[in-house]
């Protein structure tokens, strides 16, 4: 089940060091979970984990926005969401412990933008309820309520009134939330 | 207008949609194209930039950039290439900085496994939430700190009393040797005659007998200076006093530290009544929970909670609805209840007074002196009550609360304070209680408290002398049994009230039952209990010096059974818990719970005459008198720079310093929350001036709209607002 050891050199070790926010044993620890998750004979350090494999994480597996997840931090040219080892440190980087809140709020920004259109307007808001709510009939809200809710959501964060939020606006309501930091981490 | 456009521009493309569509641009192209995005990222990481702020710097700038790892990676050759022209000076300052930085980054790492329980927390964060999380954190921060206090009193206090016994070393009296009426002298503590067997365990439990002569009681301690070799002596009064004080500024300053990140928070967050459905939405998600089942109950509590908003705020209009008539009478309706709830809790108070005074009286009652269980009963009479009324208030007044109609949040605050309020202030009436038995209810130049300004003999005592002797004693062991009950009480509640409930819930199914469920665990309550046991504690600590070392053991324990039945017992609570404001409220009850503790510890050592009989200080007539006594032995210079710092010429200017630094921060204050206020409005004009030019631009130049949607993020924005528009 484990790649070949192609260890992490010191040099690159300490310039992910540098360009990351995670320590030496974060990046080790990661190194060996994302290994794991590749099968012999392949170099973790090139290789591409599809994104089905990805999500077997159990950091992951149970986080509805799993796929935004991998969608976000892959750097795929095949628009295929799979992650390579450097795509994956990123993403353990943007939900550690030391990244900055603007940092997080930036990719918090881009895992809530369902169609990708550089804000969110009520379909992205009414997508990302669901989310948090589940996304079965039982568990929705209802459609009265969930118009209700949008519509607080915009009067409080819309302050250009233009029908969205745009990332100013998100990164406006989060620096005054304090549990957004605490609350937006994975730790391996 | 024209400088508004381009301030526009430029705020557009900052806010950093260039860099954001991963379809328009392959990534050589893009890493290729970084110079044209050169107003993306932060001057930091460009090539221009003055030469002192170089390396350490850009690297900082170019993790916190959102680009992915091989970006970055390009971005930081590019930045190393240039090569500034430094002087040695700033190129020495510049190692030396980035040294400093590996550094306290590998300290950072090593202290990473230091930390105690962090998989437990870990754990516990990841099935129940972070709310939950930051009542066991809030646990392991007392663990330390009370082993901090007893390494304290350990080193200085303890271990040099110990070693003295052992060695019989010679002592220099200080002061005028123990001298006082003949009966405040009498102190024997051991038990004479036939003793049962069971009266080890009684003193065990409460304190007295062979407990009250070893070490952990305040009696043990010796009253001199012992001379250690022949130029040293150690003052073992002045270190149990200065230890004693410095130990409390400790715990101030580290809850002061602790809680000073959270009260920005708390001031920042003041509003945040007013995007709480914003808030719920964009933080609602736990990224650190893992499991189906903890994920199903996240999304279930959220869904709760958004519902419960909505409910809330339709109530909320139709109250502002109300008529006058409505409103006189829930407000008479209010009051009555609100005068109702003070009444259960003064009753309460008057419960505890009266419990410890009973306690004493009956404690000396031979009766009751035969009989093992009777005299347990009535040793603990007083930890009982007050356990009782802490549980028995808090319940009535949830039910109460129930009828004075305030919306869920207004609820759970005055719950919360009345609890508060609740359990201070019945240690407070203990200690108050206490008090009144000791000086002979404040007068102690009274009959029975004449010869010794202490009460030394509460009630005419047969043959055995009573504790009361030494009254510093007795405080302490009030305190331990407090502790010890606390404990007990913990633990019985857990084995014989959460585990039966929730065997009979998974077995049973009948509705009622299920109806009630398991267990939730409540995160306020639980933290309350252990504000209060930090609080005994801290009263005890003076006069009972192995107590934080006892207490040390008793919070480990319990984080293994809380932790224990959290994982068997509990269901997650329905209701989010805002951990971040909640943390720095917790702190501040516990400051409040340090400020109660010092009251008693100020007035006896100030106030009460120590004992004539035990103690470091029984050659005194007040405990603070070692200090100015010792300074005496200081030489002439050390002397009067002391009486300055004590005197009026000192305090004075002291005080007129400290108001003109208050009032000068409360101006700067609130300068700071004009500029917000003013940002504020600036922030919505420019929206409306942006919506108000794109108008205008789309009126205009028609023949733009069949551009197509370029990779600006402006250009969609004219579509979209031109749908709104029209």
């Amino acid at each position: 089940m484990g790649a070949s050891a192609s260890q992490i050199s010191k040099e690159l070790l300490s310039e992910y060091q540098e360009l990351t926010f995670l320590t030496k044993q974060e990046i080790l620890l990661a190194h060996r979970r994302f290994s794991e998750l590749l099968s012999k004979n392949q170099d973790s350090l090139t290789t591409r984990v599809p994104q089905e494999k990805v999500l077997t994480l159990p950091e992951l597996k149970s986080n509805p926005f799993r796929q935004r997840i991998c969608h976000v931090f892959s750097t795929s040219e095949e628009k295929d969401d799979s992650l390579s080892f450097e795509d994956f440190l990123d993403l353990l980087s943007a939900f550690s412990d030391s990244a900055t809140p603007e940092i997080k709020s930036h990719y918090a920004f881009r895992i809530f933008d369902f169609d990708d259109d550089g804000t969110l307007d009520r379909t992205d808001l009414e997508h990302l309820v669901n989310c948090l709510t589940g996304d079965t009939s039982e568990t929705r809200l209802t459609p009265e309520e969930m118009t209700q809710l949008i519509h607080n959501i915009l009067e409080e964060s819309d302050i250009d009134k233009d029908g969205t939020v745009n990332l100013s606006e998100f990164q406006h309501v989060i620096s005054r939330s304090p549990d957004f930091v605490s609350s937006f981490k994975i730790v391996l | 207008m024209l400088y508004r456009t381009a301030e526009l521009e430029g705020t557009d493309r900052s806010s950093g949609y260039q860099y954001y569509y991963p379809d328009s641009e392959s990534l050589r192209s893009r890493t290729s194209s970084h110079s044209h995005s050169r107003p993306l990222y932060p001057p930091g990481a460009q090539g221009e930039h003055s030469p002192g702020d170089e390396a350490g710097e850009g690297v900082k700038a170019l993790r916190e950039l959102p680009l992915c790892l091989a970006q970055k990676r390009i971005l930081s050759k590019v930045s190393h290439m240039k090569i500034p022209v430094v002087t040695k000076w700033q190129s020495w300052k510049l190692s030396k900085s980035k040294s400093m930085k590996k550094f306290r980054e590998e300290v950072k790492e090593a202290s990473h496994y230091l930390k105690l329980w962090r998989r437990a927390l870990q754990k516990i964060g990841g099935n129940f939430g972070s709310g939950i999380q930051s009542y066991f954190a809030f646990l392991r921060f007392l663990v330390l700190l009370n082993f901090v206090t007893f390494l304290l009193i350990g080193v200085f206090v303890v271990i040099p009393n110990i070693v003295f016994r052992t060695l019989n070393l010679t002592s220099l009296e200080t002061g005028s040797n123990a001298s006082g009426p003949a009966e405040c002298l009498h102190y024997n503590p051991s038990p004479q005659g036939l003793v049962y067997f069971y009266s080890y365990l009684l003193d065990l439990l409460s304190g007295t007998g062979f407990m009250e002569l070893s070490a952990l009681f305040y009696g043990y301690y010796q009253n001199s200076e012992v001379g250690v070799s022949s130029q040293f002596s150690y003052n073992v009064p002045l270190a149990y006093l200065l230890t004693c004080l410095f130990y409390i500024l400790l715990s101030l300053t580290w809850i002061v530290l602790r809680s000073g990140s959270g009260f920005k928070l708390a001031v920042v967050t003041g509003d945040g009544d007013l995007s709480s459905y914003s808030m719920s939405v964009f933080c609602g998600w736990d990224f650190g929970l893992e499991g189906e089942q903890a994920a199903r109950l996240k999304q279930n509590s959220i869904r709760y909670e958004l519902q419960v908003e909505l409910e809330e705020d339709a109530l909320r209009r139709n109250a502002a609805s109300r008529t006058l008539a409505q409103r006189v009478y829930l407000y008479t309706l209010r009051g009555v209840l609100n005068l109702l709830v003070v009444g259960l809790i003064l009753a309460a108070f008057y419960c505890i007074y009266r419990a410890s005074e009973q306690s004493s009286i009956l404690q000396e009652d031979p009766s009751v002196k035969d009989n093992f269980f009777l005299l347990l009963l009535v040793q603990y009479l007083p930890s009982i009550v007050i356990t009782a009324a802490n549980f028995l208030v808090p319940t009535l007044c949830d039910i109460i609360i129930r009828f004075e109609r305030y919306s869920m949040t207004m609820q759970i605050k005055l719950t919360l304070m009345r609890s508060v309020f609740l359990r201070l202030t019945s240690l407070g009436v203990l200690l108050y209680s206490l008090w009144n038995q000791i000086t002979c209810n404040g007068a102690p130049h009274e009959s029975a408290c004449r010869p010794c300004e202490y009460n030394y003999a509460q009630y005419p005592a047969n043959s055995l002398p009573s504790c009361s002797q030494c009254w510093e004693t007795r405080v302490g062991q009030e305190m331990y049994k407090l502790m010890i009950f606390d404990f007990i009480t913990g633990v019985v509640v857990i084995l014989l009230v959460e585990f039966p409930r929730r065997m009979l819930v998974d077995h049973c199914s009948c509705k009622p039952l299920q109806l009630w469920g398991r267990q939730e665990f409540v995160v306020p309550e639980n933290v309350l209990g252990l504000v209060y046991a930090q609080t005994v504690v801290w009263t005890g600590a003076f006069f009972c010096p192995l107590l934080p070392l006892i207490n040390t053991v008793k919070f480990i324990l319990l984080f293994y059974f809380k932790k224990l039945t959290l994982f068997q017992n509990c269901r997650p609570a329905s209701r989010t818990f805002r951990s971040s404001t909640s943390n720095f409220f917790f702190l501040l009850v516990l400051l409040m719970g340090l400020g109660l503790a010092c009251v008693p510890l100020g007035y006896s050592v100030a106030v009460i005459h120590p004992s004539f009989g035990c103690g470091p200080f029984r050659s005194f007539s007040h405990m603070w008198d070692v200090v100015p006594q010792s300074l005496t032995s200081l030489p002439k210079t050390a002397q009067s720079f002391f009486n300055f710092l004590g005197s009026q010429a000192f305090a004075v200017p002291l005080f007129l310093l400290s108001c003109l630094v208050f009032s000068y921060m409360a101006a700067m204050a609130s300068v700071y929350g004009n500029n917000v206020a003013q940002l504020k409005a600036q922030l919505k004009l420019e929206g409306r001036d942006k919506q108000f030019l794109v108008k205008r631009i789309s009126e205009l130049t028609p023949a733009n709209q069949k551009k197509s949607a370029g990779p600006s993020g402006s250009v969609v924005d004219i579509s979209e607002t031109r749908e709104l528009w029209e």
